[in-house]
């Protein structure tokens, strides 16, 4: 499966005189799911937003389903499903008049909308509470309403914006399983900032920061080069001054963290089999020795917290 | 052509769901049937004095009280359709719901024909209902069935062009209030720019009455229907029409 349903080259996106985004490529492939991450600000809403035809690009182009948005945006937009960060709701509208009125603004066939509707509302759901009006259901119905009107036509690329915030513990969980469900048949671009969201309901990753995709890899893909890095953390009830460790061969960095230490190899060594017999020789007493740097925390905040751009990077409003 | 009629009986739909349109139907109702009433007793005792010189035949029924009532009619739309066309496309904005329209695979042309159509539904309901107190007329008297339908005819255009105002400036803002001033501000603008002119029958003159609203309007109440004033409906409806999907792209544009 390597069809790209969604793609995105070169995008560029300027309010003003500030850079929300900054030449932006991203691919995303038939039938998976693609964590989009990033801290607040970052450029994810812009992005989904250009996405999904709300607003144009500076620069750049994009494709959905071999269709350019920008050349052809009516038939491109038949192929997107779009839930925005708040769910785009009719409070005077039952669930079902709803899901009807938009599968209908979608181009399904009239004789398929019944069919179609109630696919959705199964899907997240809905079915029990078909008939109530959309203005006194809770948040999290609201929510699955709105993931339901992005797959209710059946669109080859749902883009979801931050589904989960707000909900309850148990309703996150649903609505993990139900985006996880619609990979294979969807492709889904799933933007958020809760990190274990991405492990559980993902298969690839990129993180943007800034403006910038500072990362696109598979989540093993990303951990594997953070371990490749090979941090450990070690911990002594008598430790060695900062300056012993460092002349240690084939050490690279040490920083202090928490009552312990994190140290870097330099490549291509292993400072290990030395720093314990060290240990054991001159009586540090050696309490924890942890891989570190691996998690997808770890990879997160390395990446967005890296030194700032050259030009200007205040925070944007994305 | 489905999107934009689904959108404008959901349009049509949505307005009665809410007080407003009731409210606003009952109001314009109310007054018009006082209104008509009032030109009736009026046009009986001029009717009395009339007769009362020795003067034989009648005064002109239809041109003394129905065309008064469409005449205040359209007074009173100028000051309640900026309240109904309002919300067309600021209050989705607002509520959030845009993006579901916005998203859709529509252009903007056709989800602005969808909320006009609807607008245009709900008019013709008034118009319709705005007919029932002339009508009564028929009972007693002989109106002139020509000049009721143009100035219903007329009232239904002014009333459509005032809609498509008040759409221009509902796309142009996604606050609803801001909207109906605005395009309360225009309307009236456009009803009295005529009052300029210094009736000299001057270029100046003939332009700014051309421009005017109610001079087109007045044409149809006296029962005549031209291609000129159909055309300065038409135009006035169409420019509001593109001036908000011009808004909507725009939009897309500076974010």
């Amino acid at each position: 499966m390597t069809e790209t349903m969604i793609h995105i080259s070169g995008v560029t996106r300027l309010f003003g005189s500030v850079k929300a985004l900054d030449n932006i490529d991203l691919q995303v492939h038939r039938g998976e799911v693609m964590g989009f991450l990033g801290p607040n600000g970052a450029g994810k809403t812009t992005t989904m937003r250009i996405l999904s035809g709300l607003l144009a690009p500076s620069e750049g182009s994009i494709a959905v389903a071999g269709i350019d948005i920008l050349e052809n945006p009516v038939e491109a937009r038949a192929r997107i499903g779009f839930l925005p960060e708040n769910p785009p709701i009719y409070g005077e509208m039952t669930v079902r008049e709803y899901l009807t009125y938009l599968a209908t603004l979608r181009r399904v066939a009239a004789n398929q909308l019944t069919t179609a509707v109630d696919r959705a509302m199964e899907r997240c759901g809905l079915t029990a509470v078909a008939n109530r009006l959309l203005r006194n259901l809770s948040k999290g119905y609201k929510q699955r309403a709105g993931i339901a009107q992005a797959i209710v036509h059946g669109p080859d690329v749902v883009i979801l914006d931050e589904p989960t915030v707000g909900l309850d513990p148990i309703q996150i969980r649903e609505i993990r399983q139900l985006i996880r469900e619609l990979g294979g048949e969807h492709s889904v671009l799933l933007s958020t900032h809760i990190l274990p969201e991405v492990r559980m309901t993902c298969q690839r990753v990129a993180v943007i920061h800034q403006g910038r995709i500072v990362a696109d890899d598979s989540i093993d893909g990303l951990e594997n080069r953070a371990r490749g890095k090979s941090s450990h953390f070690l911990r002594w009830s008598q430790p060695p001054s900062l300056e012993l460790l460092k002349k240690i061969p084939g050490v690279a960095n040490v920083t202090p963290k928490e009552e312990g230490w994190l140290i870097t190899a330099l490549p291509e060594t292993d400072p290990l089999p030395e720093l314990v017999r060290l240990s054991v020789s001159s009586g540090w007493n050696l309490r924890e020795l942890s891989p570190a740097g691996g998690s997808l925390e770890d990879i997160f905040l390395q990446l967005t917290t890296r030194e700032e751009r050259p030009h200007e990077g205040e925070e944007l409003s994305a | 052509m489905r999107g934009i009629i689904t959108i404008a009986l959901r349009e049509l739909r949505g307005m009665f769901y809410s007080p407003l349109a009731w409210t606003l139907l009952a109001v314009l109702f109310a007054i018009c049937a006082y209104m008509f009433n009032a030109g009736l007793l009026n046009y009986q005792i001029q009717m009395l004095e009339y007769q009362a010189y020795g003067m034989k035949g009648s005064l002109p029924l239809t041109e003394r009280t129905i065309a008064p009532m469409l005449g205040n009619a359209a007074v009173l739309l100028l000051l309640l359709m900026p309240l109904l066309s309002m919300r067309l496309i600021a209050e989705e904005k607002r509520q959030g719901t845009w993006p579901a329209l916005a998203c859709s695979p529509l252009s903007p042309m056709a989800i602005l024909l969808g909320k006009y159509l609807g607008l245009l539904m709900f008019l013709a309901i008034t118009c319709i209902l705005l007919a029932i107190p002339p009508l009564t007329l028929y009972a007693y008297g002989n109106p002139d069935t020509g000049q009721f339908l143009a100035g219903l005819l007329g009232l239904f255009l002014t009333a459509a062009s005032f809609g498509a105002v008040g759409l221009a400036a509902s796309s142009a803002t996604d606050n609803p209030n801001v909207a109906a001033v605005a395009s309360f501000g225009v309307l009236l603008m456009l009803w009295i720019i005529s009052w300029m002119g210094n009736s000299s029958g001057g270029v100046m003159d003939q332009t700014l009455s051309y421009f005017s609203l109610m001079t087109h309007y007045q044409n149809f109440l006296t029962g005549m229907i031209s291609s000129s004033d159909l055309l300065y409906f038409i135009l006035l409806s169409s420019a509001g029409l593109l001036f908000a999907r011009q808004r909507l792209l725009a939009e897309r544009i500076q974010g």
